[in-house]
């Protein structure tokens, strides 16, 4: 596959973004207008801008990666455009907005990493660090203070940040561009005491586990993660936090006693959560029992698993289901409204496509030979594919539900933001350790 | 360092494969469960919200139409604007408790065709119309209205045919039900309110309830007579006040209780207008049940009537009649085995009316698309020859009479030469089920109908054809002839 091909990729992918506007307007009975024509020139604009982008800055980086993430936005898109006319919202007119600033900022760090590298992140890792740790308290400012960035609750969660800029606001989830400074920090910090990690272990049976020391950072982490918890409400962001860092800590030494005190240290904290927090009791009896708990906690659930199974095989048809019964569909349950509407066809496609991601991106973590490379690569793919089984996962009650926004796919301009530097990332570093 | 992330990487694509195994579960094993739930309300939705096609009466009064639903502009509401008046032809699509009548019959026709978008394309690129298509249906709102109006409380069926072309110009069913009251969220609490109700709403009494005619089954016994020349209008008959029924102890006796003439004989045109029981138990088994059942079948009996729904077959079981010369004798009365809705008695006199010809049944006129281009236009081929013209014109002459001097004086209409039988048969615990079949004017008949009233303690013990039916029936026919050009 070509740079070409990757070209001709997208340009199909903005016009299945156009095409599926279309079809949602034609079985609403609207007439074809002009969010056709915005939709397929936004996706062209917006991922094509990518794709030049890495023409310029990073022309040897893999061609496979930025098809199916175009392909991924666009079924996300037009799920969004779709709930709009339902709900009568205009988030799709928002996210559109959000897809031409996620791609210019992506275009902004293959620009800015090309005159470095990658490894600057490595060098300035604490600043990387200090960076994110702000950006995810900011939601823990006061709600009510004159000062234009406030914090905001949404749905229960403390996760949002807004800036009153005077004539408007915006909202973001700061989390969303932290996780990327977490995950390069730690892969700085793990390349650097690689050695010292792997050396310092000691045996206890088969499993080979860590100095006590060297428990450290995961308790730290772990100890960060409970207090987003707790002080942000928010499972989702937290777990991400902890897993991916435990995840990358054991790619880093290949210490099985890192999954082994990770999974035990997750548990207590899940254990105490689920008896302290009773939005946490909500999430685990609607996983649990979503159609005995109907009326209440697990209606969401129950009514996605609706959705999905009257999708069934081919799917209602673009625009004509009802995925606009689902609470939340384009932020928590997008992937339960493809279902609906797209069947079984479609989620498959999206499994594809993600597997297909995740793979390419673990694929150039395999190919790096620099050590931080291949730690950021595989962290930065740890995250994505983490996150998309949790929420997944949630949806389709494999695990609780986590809410945590399904990459590319929600509505979310900051998810879409960090998601697209994310994939920024993988480009860059996939050039730069092409042979 | 590669070791652990491959690791790593095998878990993360068996919770890939988890993620899909789950959605295979849900959307392919157990899609039909979550389908069917009742709490589940998409199906039932993904029909209710969308547009149907309109119905049409003849004379342009819309019957059934979908309207923008006002909570919801992209989902539209069924409407009935005629109510009971049409309920049982019009019938009811509800999500909750099924679909009947022309909205069941002609769903294919009314449903919006807007539904998968891939093959949606493919229709548009074919230039074909998504949008429902629409029936123009025969009756004529104004008599329809009268008809159901003349019913009242009483339990019964009215159909009024064109004996020209066999297009009904009425049907209606007493009592009826508000076809609208079965489309909303308690529409499953109505149906079984209308289920239990012991007076049967939801019997379509016109078209799809068959009884014993009576007398009014005398018209087909005389044309077979006629048309087979076993009779004519002058071959006398004796006049008992009882005719034995061979074979058994039961006689058969007349409706007043006496002679029907003067006790020594009767020709056929007097016991036709005076519908006298004994002359026609003789006839009958003179005639013999298969002769009377070639006309009878001619006339619609027997046979399986093309109609919108199924119609139950109107009964003359010629095999067993054969066999029992007594249940043959009482048949000739139209009781016993034989059984009509009177959708089938009011063909019996329309054939009489079209010269002798049975015309088929049928209430759709035309399919047009919502552009109010015609896409199909229905112009039913007659059933058959029933009779003889000849044998036809004899009966129309013997069925004047009945109007201008015997039992059926009471549908007589000022100015208007009017035909017709009447017929009392014997209904459940004892009660009388009136009947009337006739047709007008008698010169050029653009009117055929039958009236019918099932017997009921309000309709009392004493209730006839030529006192009940025949009535509602002149002023039926007053009401046609005034509006016909």
């Amino acid at each position: 596959m070509t740079r070409n091909t990757e070209g001709a990729t997208i340009v199909a992918a903005s016009v299945l973004a156009g095409f599926g506007v279309t079809l949602v307007n034609f079985a609403q009975e609207r007439s074809i207008d002009a969010q056709t024509a915005l939709t397929f020139l936004v996706f062209l604009i917006g991922f094509g801008g990518i794709h030049l982008a890495v023409r310029a800055f990073a022309p040897k980086a893999t061609p496979l990666l930025l098809g199916p993430v175009t392909a991924l936005t666009a079924l996300g898109f037009f799920q969004i455009y779709r709930l709009d006319l339902a709900t009568e919202s205009s988030r799709a007119g928002l996210q559109r907005w959000w897809i031409l600033i996620a791609a210019g900022l992506a275009c902004l760090t293959l620009v800015l990493l090309n005159r470095t590298s990658v490894s600057i992140l490595r060098r300035y890792r604490n600043i990387t660090l200090l960076v994110s740790v702000v950006l995810i308290l900011l939601p823990n400012l006061p709600t009510d203070w004159g000062f234009p960035l406030r914090g905001l609750e949404v749905n229960g969660s403390r996760l949002w940040v807004l800036l009153d800029i005077g004539f408007t606001t915006f909202q973001f989830q700061p989390a969303e561009i932290a996780k990327l400074g977490l995950v390069a920090y730690v892969a700085g910090y793990l390349a650097d005491h690689q050695r010292a990690l792997r050396e310092a272990r000691r045996h206890i049976g088969p499993i080979a586990f860590p100095e006590p020391r060297q428990l450290i950072p995961l308790l730290i982490t772990w100890g960060v993660s409970v207090l987003i918890l707790i002080s942000q409400r928010d499972l989702g962001a937290s777990l991400l936090l902890f897993v991916g860092f435990v995840l990358l800590l054991y790619a880093a030494t290949g210490t099985t006693g890192y999954l082994v005190a990770g999974g035990f240290l997750g548990l207590i904290a899940g254990v105490a959560s689920y008896l302290a927090f009773d939005h946490v009791q909500r999430r685990v009896i609607a996983w649990l029992a979503p159609f005995e708990h109907y009326e209440d906690e697990g209606f969401q659930i129950a009514q996605g698993l609706f959705a999905m199974g009257t999708g069934s095989l081919s799917g209602a048809g673009p625009g004509l289901g009802r995925p606009d019964l689902i609470p939340n569909a384009s932020t928590d349950f997008i992937f339960a409204a493809v279902g609906e509407e797209l069947g079984f066809a479609g989620t498959v496609s999206v499994l594809a496509l993600f597997a297909l991601t995740v793979a390419v991106g673990l694929g150039i973590a395999f190919r790096s030979r620099d050590t931080f490379r291949k730690l950021l690569a595989a962290g930065l793919t740890f995250v994505l594919a983490v996150q998309t089984i949790l929420i997944i996962g949630g949806i389709v009650r494999i695990v609780p539900l986590t809410g945590i926004t399904l990459p590319f796919m929600s509505y979310g301009g900051s998810a879409l933001v960090g998601n697209l530097i994310l994939i920024a990332l993988l480009l860059r570093i996939s050039h730069e350790e092409a042979p | 360092m590669n070791g652990p992330v491959r690791r790593l990487s095998i878990g993360l694509f068996t919770g890939f494969f988890a993620l899909l195994l789950a959605v295979t579960w849900i959307q392919v094993i157990h899609a039909d469960a979550l389908k069917a739930d009742p709490r589940n309300s998409r199906p039932a939705l993904s029909e209710r919200g969308k547009e149907r096609g309109l119905m049409v009466t003849i004379d342009g009064t819309v019957v059934a139409r979908s309207v923008e639903d006002p909570e919801d502009p992209r989902s539209f509401v069924r409407e009935y604007p005629e109510g009971e008046v049409f309920a049982h032809v019009v019938g009811y699509n509800s999500f909750l408790v099924g679909s009947s009548g022309l909205e069941n019959a002609y769903a294919q026709e009314l449903r919006s065709k807007r539904d998968l978008t891939i093959s949606d394309l493919v229709t548009v690129i074919l230039g074909r119309d998504l949008r429902p298509e629409s029936l123009e249906i025969t009756p004529d709102a104004e008599l329809q209205r009268a008809a159901y109006a003349a019913l009242g409380d009483l339990k019964g069926g009215i159909v009024a045919l064109d004996p020209r072309t066999g297009a009904v110009l009425a049907a209606v069913s007493s009592p009826s039900f508000d076809p609208e009251s079965l489309l909303g969220g308690d529409a499953a609490a109505v149906w079984e309110g209308l289920l239990a109700d012991p007076n049967g709403p939801l019997l379509d009494r016109a078209t799809r309830e068959i009884y014993p005619p009576g007398s009014s089954f005398k018209t087909v016994v005389a044309a077979a007579a006629i048309d087979t020349g076993e009779a004519d209008l002058n071959t006398e008959f004796p006049d008992p006040v009882e005719f034995p029924l061979p074979g058994s102890s039961a006689t058969i006796s007349n409706a007043g209780g006496g002679v029907c003439n003067d006790g020594q004989s009767i020709n056929l045109l007097q016991a036709f207008v005076v519908s006298c029981n004994t002359t026609f138990a003789d006839l009958s088994i003179r005639l013999g049940a298969e002769d009377i059942g070639i006309t009878a079948e001619a006339l619609g009996f027997n046979t399986e009537i093309p109609f919108p729904w199924t119609v139950p077959e109107a009964a003359y079981p010629v095999d067993v009649l054969a066999e029992d010369p007594a249940a043959l004798g009482q048949s000739g009365i139209g009781e016993r085995d034989v059984r009509a809705a009177p959708l089938h008695m009011a063909m019996v006199a329309a054939a009489v009316a079209n010269d002798g010809i049975t015309p088929t049944p049928y209430l759709v006129n035309r399919i047009f698309d919502a552009d109010g281009n015609t896409v199909e236009t229905f112009e039913p081929s007659p059933m058959g020859r029933a009779m003889a013209p000849a044998t036809a014109e004899v009966m129309v002459q013997m069925m004047e009479r009945v109007v201008t001097e015997g039992t059926g004086r009471n549908a007589a209409v000022p100015g208007v030469r009017v035909a017709g039988k009447t017929g009392t048969s014997m209904g459940p615990e004892g009660l009388p089920n009136p009947w009337f079949i006739g047709f007008a004017p008698v010169d050029d008949p653009t009117i055929a109908l039958a009236v019918f009233l099932e017997a009921s303690p309000e309709l009392g013990e004493s209730a006839s054809g030529g006192g009940v039916a025949a009535p509602i029936a002149g002023e039926l026919i007053r009401l046609w002839v005034e509006r016909s050009p």
